[in-house]
């Protein structure tokens, strides 16, 4: 008897089992297939925060622009704006025919309606600033303190969409292209109540594809979108994003022809460098040390300097990681925009270099300073990735080297490290910033609070500059404040010690072309890419 | 008819000699002594043995002997093949992996032992106690193993880390707040299944204690199965380690386990297989003797299975 | 029977509450929101406490625990904070799905195997089967299951091509991470067979069945295997658990959308109504395996049962 209860329940097991297993993929050729190393956790447009959802979200949904292959955007549901002599003015034209996956037209009402969601207090992705910072009446509204229509974000008729900035933005068409800057239908998104977005039939869709199925762990599968303005030029039919969280096992797929790109870390990049499938650029993210300045030790700028100065960015690059990344040599990451001709970094230099004489110097320096206060052991705070893990275990022993200073590494989950940097519980911590759009300002805006997760940094002559570059209508200006802002917090304040900036280096099979990347908010575009 | 042949004064009363009842030609030997003795007889339980002594003994001493520290990093010698310089080569950082492989070997065995003296003493003790008292006792004792497995351990864990620095002892003592639950509920088991035997019954009615039927009737008999237990506890409790430090809560670094160690090297093993497969030979190595170990043992301390 | 069981089911019930209530003020006191801290922390004050009253998490932990348990005596677990507006028992569920297949899959493989392998290897202890299966014992506990996994995805997935490398489109897809799954349960069931076999062999009754003349496959199906199966059948218990709740390193290698994953991410997350959901599920399930063997436990032991119908 207990051999067929047993059975019995073994079979029930089996059935629960087969049912969750999807049917056959098609084999239908070519199929763009892409992984991503995390879990698409949400889609809805005000929750989401990590790239894995944006990167969905950008293929089936679209702004007012989209950026292309240069990271230029360009005019993507609106086809022509002005903007006011003053810059503060923004008015779009919506393209004509422009519809919704079930056929409706997408409106000015519709971006209006999604704004102002994100910038009420049912936006949990931390993105809202992306509009409160600019858009007039964005900040009052998020805070409770001002009304709805009080908000400059106006539908002057079906078409027409009229934005009223606080300060001149030059980077305001790129911020477009995000995915909080969607658009979403009104009716359709109250119709579905807190369903909206959670399944594929919850779901109304803007961009050049369908999803026609979601789920977290798995991923997202693609169709075609032909309500979309610019099918015609959609090559591809087919389309997946694949969760993959083991880097071996998606290099593995890939090679097996299951998957047409994969990003490759580690040891691989250095094995594949002369693959010609290889390619790499460096992602516009900062992996720096963030100093506590209201802790005793660190409270002294020639200890904070003396860190910096004592860690070789370039062999943790190029040895250590050996990934594909770039040293550290300012806040601001390679490649982002300076003057037009030259990048903010090649104007401003190597504002955090690696000087071992001087870092013992300023190290004797602190510790005199310092006197019964100086330290035997610092301990720096990082979160539980293997990455931060590797650097951290390099930066320990460059101190210990360098300086002669120990070095005790605290690992923490992400969530805990956050905690304990926000409690002002922390020496030094490990951490990064991915920028939002291609200007300093994503950055440097960061550091004018004074939070103690930016280290309790309050120096009157930064905020003054950063509020200065805010205002400025002369984009020279503009630029020369933000220069000075970086070498302030930088070299001369020594706040934080950037360290490296996060390669992405990835293998792309020889048949699939233009598959665009991009080095900041949303990472990849379906839309140009085809097979030959 | 009369038997005239056999008369009293044939017979000589025996003197009884107390010293000379008890007296045994083999020399006396505890139970010890003789599962000792009987230890090693068994040829391979003696070579896993000198193995295991030389794993720990390289485990203390290989550190100290070598030019190279765990720590210190060669940005000049990064994935070093095993060469004459580097025995098991260098990792990520230029590190010499043999110091390494014994460092983290150090760390692996004081968890697996831990690991199995939680197992025996308070494993072995609750279960025995569990499964003799019966009734009530079992079932509240029980109930308390549900509601200690119940709690997800990563949750306790992870409070641990952060009331605690992060450091070996740490793990150790959040490994064995459930570590010794399977043995607890095999030993009772076990022992479910010998108590009503004659022998206990006997022991019992000859006015054994508790802990006398405990230490002295039952554990002897359940002493296989505790041994094969312990030698499942020991690969785990150094794999759940590892496992920590795979989900990156575990050791600090450049502190590193063998399972530390395997998970780095699993990180590269395409590209650079001899990062993994020194610490994995050695974990292996340990498994193998600690298994044969485990058998000759239980071979020599249960008295059933003697030949 | 029925009134053992009845009274195990309330004490399940009640043991459930217990655990309930430990890991809920316990989970409160993991560190850090639900939500990015990178993001959280360049949130304005106002709107993270907007954020935190939104999800209930201002209120003092008790009455948030009050609140807790209100709803889920009315069985409703919640919804995720990470998973946004997505039903916990949907989450749940829907993960149960491939890691019930793969761990059952592996429990019926390695019963199988194991049990076999320790049958003969104690039948004809000290022979070549006897020494594979130790090697095999010795060998599927101390190479860890995630290396197992990478090894049999890189041989049999990629360079033989036999298999899929992995994702979850069908049941072909469960092969590999069975097999690597397996491999642990075919070493502990092998190991402790063929030692309660060794033991068995040795008693008097087999001595006894011998000298009655029986045939060796009579001992042996009837009296050495039924008598050596008691304690596979108390570790069964634990081998269901640890490979029905999921993997996480054989599921992050082939990709497999499973709860051992889902369990981590959301403890390292803290998305408190998926932690309680997994915890009650996992609690439950738990007990009722325990229950289940015991019960097994009861069926096939002869000595249990005797007493059982000396009682009755």
């Amino acid at each position: 008897m207990n051999k067929r209860v047993l059975a019995g329940i073994l079979s029930m097991v089996m059935a629960s089992g087969m049912s969750a297993v999807p049917a056959l993929a098609d084999d239908a050729g070519q199929e763009l297939d892409v992984a991503v190393n995390a879990e698409v956790k949400t889609l809805v447009p005000w929750a989401a925060s990590e790239s894995q959802a944006f990167l969905v979200m950008n293929q089936a949904q679209e702004g007012l622009f989209r950026m292309d292959a240069d990271n230029v955007p360009q005019p993507a549901l609106c086809d022509k704006y002005e903007v006011s002599d003053d810059k503060l003015t923004y008015t779009f034209h919506l393209r004509d025919g422009i519809k919704w996956s079930n056929g409706e037209p997408i409106t000015a009402q519709d971006f209006v309606y999604a704004w102002l969601k994100q910038m009420s207090a049912d936006a949990t992705n931390g993105y809202s600033f992306l509009m409160t910072d600019y858009i007039v009446g964005g900040q009052e509204y998020n805070e409770g303190s001002g009304s709805e229509d009080k908000v400059e974000v106006k539908a002057v008729d079906d078409k027409t969409l009229q934005v009223k900035l606080k300060n001149p933005t030059p980077y305001f068409l790129g911020l477009t292209t995000m995915s909080m800057f969607f658009p979403v239908n009104q009716k359709f998104c109250e119709a579905q109540g807190d369903q909206f977005d959670v399944t594929p039939d919850n779901m109304l869709f803007s961009g050049p594809y369908k999803i026609t199925e979601y789920d977290p762990a798995v991923g997202a599968t693609f169709v075609k979108n032909d309500q979309y303005w610019d099918a015609d030029n959609v090559a591809i039919e087919n389309a997946k994003v694949r969760v993959m969280k083991d880097s071996a096992a998606a290099l593995n797929a890939y090679k097996a022809g299951e998957l047409s790109q994969v990003e490759i870390t580690g040891t691989d990049v250095a094995a594949n460098k002369d693959n010609p499938e290889f390619s790499q650029l460096t992602d516009f993210r900062t992996n720096y040390l963030q100093f506590n300045l209201t802790d005793p030790v660190m409270s002294n700028v020639d200890m904070r300097k003396a860190i910096s100065l004592a860690i070789d960015r370039k062999t943790l690059v190029d040895s250590i990681l050996a990934d594909g990344s770039a040293a550290g040599t300012g806040l601001i990451a390679d490649g982002m925009a300076g003057d037009g001709s030259k990048t903010f970094r090649e104007l401003n230099g190597d504002v955090s270099p690696y000087d071992p004489e001087k870092a013992k110097e300023c190290y004797d320096k602190a510790v005199k300073e310092l006197g019964s206060d100086a330290p035997k052991e610092v301990t720096l705070l990082i979160g539980d990735d293997s990455v931060m893990k590797t650097v951290a275990t390099f930066i320990q022993s460059q101190l210990e080297q360098n300086l002669g200073l120990s070095v005790k590494i605290d690992t923490k989950t992400m969530q805990g490290r956050g905690e304990q940097m926000d409690a002002n519980n922390y020496q030094f911590g490990f951490t990064a910033w991915g920028a939002d759009y291609d200007d300093a300002m994503t950055y440097l805006d960061l550091w004018t609070n004074g939070t103690p997760y930016r280290g309790n940094y309050k120096n009157d002559d930064y905020n003054k500059l950063i509020a200065d570059a805010k205002s400025q209508t002369d984009d020279k200006a503009r630029l020369q404040d933000m220069l000075d802002a970086e070498k302030l917090l930088v070299e001369t304040d020594a706040v934080v010690a950037p360290i490296y900036h996060r390669g992405h280096a990835v293998l792309t099979k020889s048949n699939l072309k233009d598959l665009v990347s991009h080095p900041i908010g949303v990472p990849m575009e379906f839309k140009y890419a085809h097979f030959e | 008819m009369t038997n005239d042949c056999v008369k009293d004064s044939m017979f000589r009363k025996v003197k009884v000699d107390e010293a000379e009842r008890e007296h045994l030609d083999a020399p006396m030997t505890s139970v010890l002594a003789d599962a000792w003795y009987r230890l090693r007889q068994n040829r391979a339980a003696v070579a896993a043995l000198f193995i295991l002594a030389a794993i720990v003994l390289l485990a203390i001493f290989a550190p100290v002997f070598s030019r190279y520290s765990f720590k210190e990093p060669d940005y000049n010698a990064i994935f070093a093949l095993p060469d004459k310089a580097h025995i098991f080569g260098t990792d990520q950082f230029g590190r010499d992996l043999w110091v390494r492989c014994w460092m983290g070997c150090r760390i692996s065995l004081m968890i697996a032992v831990v690991a199995a003296l939680v197992d025996i003493f308070i494993g072995v003790t609750y279960g025995a106690v569990s499964a003799l008292f019966g009734g009530r006792v079992d079932a509240i004792m029980q109930r308390i193993i549900e509601v200690l497995v119940g709690i997800p351990s990563l949750i306790i864990v992870i409070l641990f880390l952060m009331a605690f620095p992060a450091g070996v002892g740490t793990i150790i003592a959040a490994l064995s707040i459930t570590g010794w639950v399977n043995m607890a509920r095999l030993v009772r088991a076990e022992i479910l299944k010998l108590k009503n035997q004659e022998f206990v019954l006997a022991s019992r009615v000859l006015g054994t204690s508790s802990r006398g039927i405990i230490l002295h009737d039952l554990v002897p008999n359940a002493v296989s199965v505790i041994v094969i237990n312990v030698m499942f506890t020991i690969p785990s409790a150094i794999f759940t380690e590892a496992f920590l430090s795979f989900i990156g809560i575990g050791l600090a670094e450049p502190q590193a386990s063998l399972g530390v160690l395997i998970n780095n090297g699993y990180q590269v093993l395409q590209n650079y297989p001899h990062v993994m497969i020194f610490p994995a030979i050695i974990i292996i190595l340990i498994m193998v003797c600690f298994s044969i170990l485990g058998d000759g043992l239980r071979d020599a301390l249960d008295p059933q299975m003697s030949r | 029977m029925a009134r053992y069981i009845v009274k195990r089911l309330i004490y399940i019930v009640v043991t459930l509450w217990v655990i309930t209530t430990c890991t809920f003020f316990l989970m409160k006191k993991l560190p850090g929101t639900p939500f990015d801290p990178e993001r959280f922390a360049s949130m304005p004050q106002a709107q993270q406490e907007k954020v935190l009253e939104m999800y209930g998490l201002n209120d003092p932990v008790p009455v948030q625990y009050v609140k807790y348990l209100g709803n889920m005596l009315r069985g409703d677990l919640g919804t995720s904070f990470t998973y946004v507006n997505q039903p916990v028992t949907g989450i749940i569920t829907s993960r149960l799905g491939p890691s019930f297949l793969i761990g059952a899959q592996a429990v019926l493989i390695g019963l199988a195997i194991g049990l076999i392998l320790g049958i003969l290897a104690a039948w004809h202890h000290n022979s070549g089967i006897d020494a594979i299966t130790m090697i095999i014992a010795v060998l599927g506990v101390s190479v860890p299951n995630f290396v197992m996994a990478a090894l049999l995805q890189y041989f049999v997935g990629l360079k033989w091509g036999i298999l899929p490398i992995g994702f979850w489109t069908n049941w072909k897809c469960s092969i590999l991470p069975t097999i690597a799954l397996s491999f642990s349960a075919t070493a502990m069931v092998a190991r402790f067979m063929r030692t309660e076999m060794l033991d068995v062999l040795n008693q008097d009754y087999i001595v006894t069945a011998k000298a009655k003349g029986l045939s060796q496959m009579r001992i042996l199906m009837f009296h050495a295997i039924r008598n050596s199966i008691i304690p596979v059948v108390t570790i069964l218990g634990p081998i269901v658990i640890n490979l029905m709740t999921g993997s996480l390193a054989v599921e992050s290698v082939y990709s497999i959308p499973g709860i051992g994953s889902l369990f981590v991410d959301c403890i390292k997350g803290n998305d408190y109504p998926v932690i309680m959901g997994i915890t009650v599920f996992y609690a439950s399930f738990y007990m009722l395996v325990i229950l289940l063997v015991d019960i097994i436990y009861s069926l096939i032991d002869p000595r249990i049962r005797l007493s059982k119908e000396q009682e009755d």
